[in-house]
């Protein structure tokens, strides 16, 4: 997990990222495959967890560029289903997330020969990504300090800790949840928080429902 | 009005935001920055700079703004060279390229270069860095302009003084060309606490209508742009014709005169036939219009239209958008980096397709509610003046350590 300083308590942290072009693209799925094998591990993190925290603010359907360019430019709707359908929480390694990718399109294109012949209405433009992750001065002791600063803390932190913290800890669980029930104890609760669907909710969705788990847990006299 | 702070931002933006941005801050340190530029007055650069330098400063980071000092021979040279490198037929004779040059060499022997970031914006004082190559600090060239198809003779004489950047900025994969150095995105951005943009009292906008003799009685669908062919200003019209068979409304049509356009004229002329007598079409020109009116003019509208068939970024779309109103955009452009179809406002192709647009948006207003929630919320996520000073930030940090993907600030 990350977060945790000293002790049980549980710091904070944030990410931001920079945007860079590559001037690589794409005009079929062809071309496709091949940015998703040769690209670097920061472009696929940038096409997939970076894209589906923006796609969660504006309530998007999509969890990936890769899923949005396969049905709007390219109008391979089965194709992006089965991208779509890829939880990025399963993923705690690049390297298992671009095979999954590459397995997605290899079988589609298997299944949709002629797939590999259409020209998509507007390339795909790969891009990179200079990532930051930061130490915020925001501490949680317990849980209503937790639930205290949850209720202010930047969107970015909330996505750092639910979804992206875990390809550096490479753990199968957001940090919230293994602090929760690690330092905690309160294993019920970190598992409610666990199994929060994240498709639904935009990041504000996510913080107000964390917060009412919380709540109700607290209200149940847990604490 | 006065220079908003970084706290005025905390009312719009929120405060995490601006916590964000103040911790990034405290990562990058006692670091300067300076902006060059060929205008203090006039033109999008020019205004993002006046707003953007002051946060900077506030933020730590000692940025300061000069100005490139030329007689009209260069700007006249330049202003080709604009229009070239956006796909303008030409042909340059040995001369404007001599001219070009000894003007820039006269300012880089005027100016200083001291600061740790040089951030050059635009062409004109883009071979600054031809006398300066033996620097110690970074240089970035940030091009505001779609270089996607440009002027080959003129590109072949700019892209030896450009590959001699650390990197390079534009505001869309659409619209970089191919280079050897790093290249970097930075959106376009619209500032939330301008007369254009800012929170209005509902008498003033009241006023503005009255002023103008729009009546507010009907549903509006509004355009503000130029009389340019590209922004379809006719086929606005003819799709509010056809749309309005099937719902009441009115159209108004807002727009500037430009003093170096003559084509306008002639564009306006038209937009007035195809509207004809119609009461219901309103069409008004300024020279120039008032920021604060155009305000008023995009917040009482239930639709606003960018109905455009070739554009640059189009931040009237964001301008509208961060007002939660419902867009309707031609798919030209960076209008679909804003607008994503169905999600963020509606993507149109067609007068046709814009007539449905505006039947389904008037008909459907808890659809038309949604898009114009979700626009403002992209808008918040990438297209303000807060999100670009993150990225020189993270710029900042990023130029440090040129080889890493990842940094851990701790």
């Amino acid at each position: 997990m990350w977060g945790i300083c000293m002790g049980d308590v549980f710091q904070f942290l944030s990410s931001a990222s920079l945007e860079k072009l590559t001037g690589r693209k794409a005009n079929n799925l062809e071309e496709l495959l091949g940015l998703i094998r040769s690209c670097p591990e920061s472009s696929i993190f940038y096409h997939t967890f970076s894209a589906f925290m923006k796609m969660r603010d504006v309530q998007l359907p999509y969890d990936s560029d890769f899923a949005i360019w396969a049905d709007l430019r390219l109008n391979e709707k089965a194709l992006a289903e089965r991208l779509m359908a890829i939880d990025l929480r399963e993923y705690n390694t690049i390297k298992s997330l671009r095979a999954r990718l590459i397995e997605i399109i290899e079988s589609h294109r298997k299944q949709v020969p002629e797939s590999c012949e259409k020209i998509a209405s507007e390339p795909f433009y790969l891009y990179d990504i200079m990532r930051v992750v930061y130490l915020t001065d925001r501490f949680a002791y317990d849980l209503r300090s937790f639930r205290d600063i949850l209720k202010n803390i930047s969107i970015y932190s909330i996505y750092f800790h639910f979804i992206e913290s875990r390809l550096h800890t490479e753990l199968h669980a957001n940090d919230f949840s293994t602090w929760i029930e690690g330092s905690l104890n309160m294993a019920d609760l970190a598992h409610r928080i666990r199994d929060i669907d994240i498709s639904v909710y935009t990041i504000e969705g996510l913080r107000s429902r964390i917060i009412q788990l919380i709540d109700e847990y607290l209200k149940g006299g847990n604490h | 009005m006065t220079t908003p702070t970084l706290w005025d931002y905390r009312e719009v933006v929120g405060p995490d935001i601006i916590e964000e941005l103040t911790i990034l801050a405290s990562h990058v340190g006692s670091r300067s920055i300076k902006m060059i530029n060929s205008t203090s007055v006039g033109g999008g650069v020019a205004e993002m700079l006046r707003r953007i330098v002051p946060l900077l400063n506030e933020m730590g980071i000692h940025t300061e703004w000069e100005v490139i000092r030329a007689e009209d021979e260069f700007f006249g040279i330049t202003k080709a060279f604009h229009n070239a490198l956006q796909g303008n037929q030409a042909h340059f004779q040995k001369d404007a390229f001599e001219i070009y040059l000894a003007w820039n060499e006269k300012n880089a022997s005027e100016m200083d270069f001291d600061a740790d970031l040089v951030v050059i914006h635009d062409p004109q004082p883009a071979a600054l860095i031809h006398w300066n190559q033996y620097r110690k600090n970074r240089w970035i060239w940030r091009c505001h302009i779609d270089l996607s198809s440009p002027n080959q003779q003129l590109w072949e004489f700019l892209r030896p003084y450009i590959e001699k950047y650390d990197a390079a900025i534009f505001s869309s994969a659409l619209f970089s060309p191919e280079l050897n150095i790093s290249q970097y995105r930075f959106y376009p951005a619209i500032d939330p606490l301008d007369d254009k943009n800012r929170e209005l009292d509902v008498s003033f906008v009241e006023s503005v209508f009255e002023k103008y003799g729009i009546p507010t009685d009907k549903p509006l669908v509004t355009q503000i742009s130029r009389y340019d062919p590209w922004k379809d200003p006719v086929g606005v019209v003819q799709a509010f014709k056809m749309a309005r068979k099937y719902v009441d409304c009115r159209l108004l049509l807002v727009g500037d005169k430009a003093a170096d356009d003559p084509e306008s004229d002639k564009i306006l002329a038209e937009v007035r036939a195809e509207a004809g007598n119609s009461a219901e079409i309103h069409i008004l020109l300024f020279s120039p219009s008032i920021a604060t009116e155009i305000n008023a003019f995009q917040r009482a509208s239930d639709i606003i239209m960018q109905k455009s068939l070739r554009e640059g970024f189009a931040l009237t779309v964001s301008e509208a958008l961060w007002k939660s109103r419902p867009v309707i955009g031609g798919a030209a452009g960076g209008i679909p980096t804003q607008i994503i179809d169905g999600y963020t406002g509606l993507l149109v192709h067609s007068v046709e397709g814009a007539s449905l647009a505006i039947r389904s948006l008037l008909n459907q207003p808890d659809f038309a509610k949604r898009l114009g929630e979700s626009g403002h919320q992209r808008v918040k996520d990438e297209f303000l003046i807060t999100k670009n000073l993150k990225r020189y930030l993270l710029l900042l940090l990023a130029l440090d350590r040129p080889q890493e993907q990842a940094i851990f600030l701790t």
